[in-house]
């Protein structure tokens, strides 16, 4: 049975006004794949350098996208993340579930993941954060706004999904 | 035959296709030769051009553009080699990835790739992208016409001599008007 949260994240990409999804995988975001469904629209990347170059390219051609991803995935991303979308001010809708955080088993994946926000607000991009605080509607509608806010500022915009301890594990 | 001559060549098919061109050297050859609206220049990612030119495809299915054009280096090729794998596996049918390779990091300091050891071109063919190839300009045309023929993606492995031309400047134009000026000539389209 999909999670809730997952449902609602996926329910917030698509109501955002994502045409196309990519994806990274991680444990973390299968279930939000899995909702998401319509493997038409939705596939894999090989890295999140090349999410950024393959869905960020999408206001290009006045389409827009959404990538799905772990939050250490921006270590790979950034260089692409900083010097491409940022540069050239497209908009791209990132939701990236967080490892470095509570309900983390894996030591060394704290190392990168817990500096993320900060590393984000330093480079300029917006990160909205969620967790077990709000309900899954919640969820939906921040992550909905958020592509509308990624589109107006005309800037990738990060939601920061924190699964843990939302139905009692992590996602 | 050198980047400029390939470029030259380039620019002759393409005027009314979406390029999508790597930085450095053969950004500012490109823009030297002809600076057009549906040029997009990536000023700084390196091994990104593919991917960007991947989305690009992707976002013009089902639209009357009949390709995309990437101009990538094999230096950057390496660094994101993936460009190859993805394009194999999404298969978007407008891409078309023309590589200049010639051996070199050609924008620092001519440092060898592992392009005298390992065939890009073969590379691709195994990712599934259909291969052409060409290493002076008669053919160069040639095949680039063939390249443009339905289906995708498209490789064309160019082999070119190293060196970059002398007094081109360097491309200081914002990205942003870059990115908008390219957004627009599509949407004319």
């Amino acid at each position: 049975m999909t999670s809730p949260y997952a449902a609602a994240v996926a329910q917030g990409i698509w109501a955002s006004g994502a045409e196309l999804v990519g994806y990274v995988p991680s444990v973390g975001v299968a279930p939000v794949i899995t909702a998401l469904g319509r493997p038409d629209l939705v596939f894999p990347l090989s890295r999140e350098e090349e999410a950024m170059g393959v869905i960020g390219a999408l206001p290009l051609t006045g389409r827009f996208g959404a990538v799905v991803m772990q939050d250490n995935g921006f270590g790979n991303a950034l260089t692409a993340l900083t010097t491409f979308n940022v540069s050239y001010h497209l908009p791209l809708l990132i939701v990236a579930n967080i490892r470095g955080g509570l309900g983390e088993y894996n030591s060394m994946i704290h190392s990168f993941s817990q500096h993320v926000p900060a590393l984000l607000d330093r480079l300029g991009v917006r990160v909205f954060d969620l967790d077990r605080r709000s309900g899954p509607a919640d969820w939906e509608d921040v992550v909905a706004e958020a592509g509308a806010h990624a589109r107006m500022t005309f800037r990738p915009v990060v939601v920061l999904a924190q699964f843990w301890a939302t139905d009692g594990k992590t996602a | 035959m050198r980047r400029i001559d390939a470029l030259q060549v380039l620019v002759e098919g393409t005027a009314d296709l979406p390029v999508v061109v790597t930085c450095a050297a053969t950004s500012r050859e490109l823009a030297a030769i002809a600076d057009r609206p549906n040029h997009l220049y990536l000023l700084d990612s390196m091994g990104l051009a593919g991917s960007v030119a991947t989305g690009v495809a992707l976002g013009l299915a089902g639209s009357a553009i009949p390709r995309v054009v990437a101009i990538e280096g094999d230096g950057s090729l390496f660094m994101n080699p993936n460009v190859l794998a993805t394009g194999g596996y999404l298969r978007p049918d407008k891409l078309l990835l023309v590589l200049l390779d010639n051996a070199v990091y050609g924008s620092t300091g001519d440092l060898p790739t592992y392009s005298a050891r390992i065939d890009l071109g073969a590379l691709a063919a195994a990712a599934g992208w259909s291969v052409r190839q060409a290493a002076d300009p008669r053919t160069l045309r040639a095949e680039f016409a063939k390249a443009l023929e339905p289906g995708g993606p498209a490789f064309l492995h160019v082999r070119i001599e190293p060196g970059n031309a002398s007094g081109v400047p360097k491309l200081l134009e914002d990205p942003v008007v870059i990115g908008r000026r390219f957004r627009d000539w599509l949407a004319s389209r």
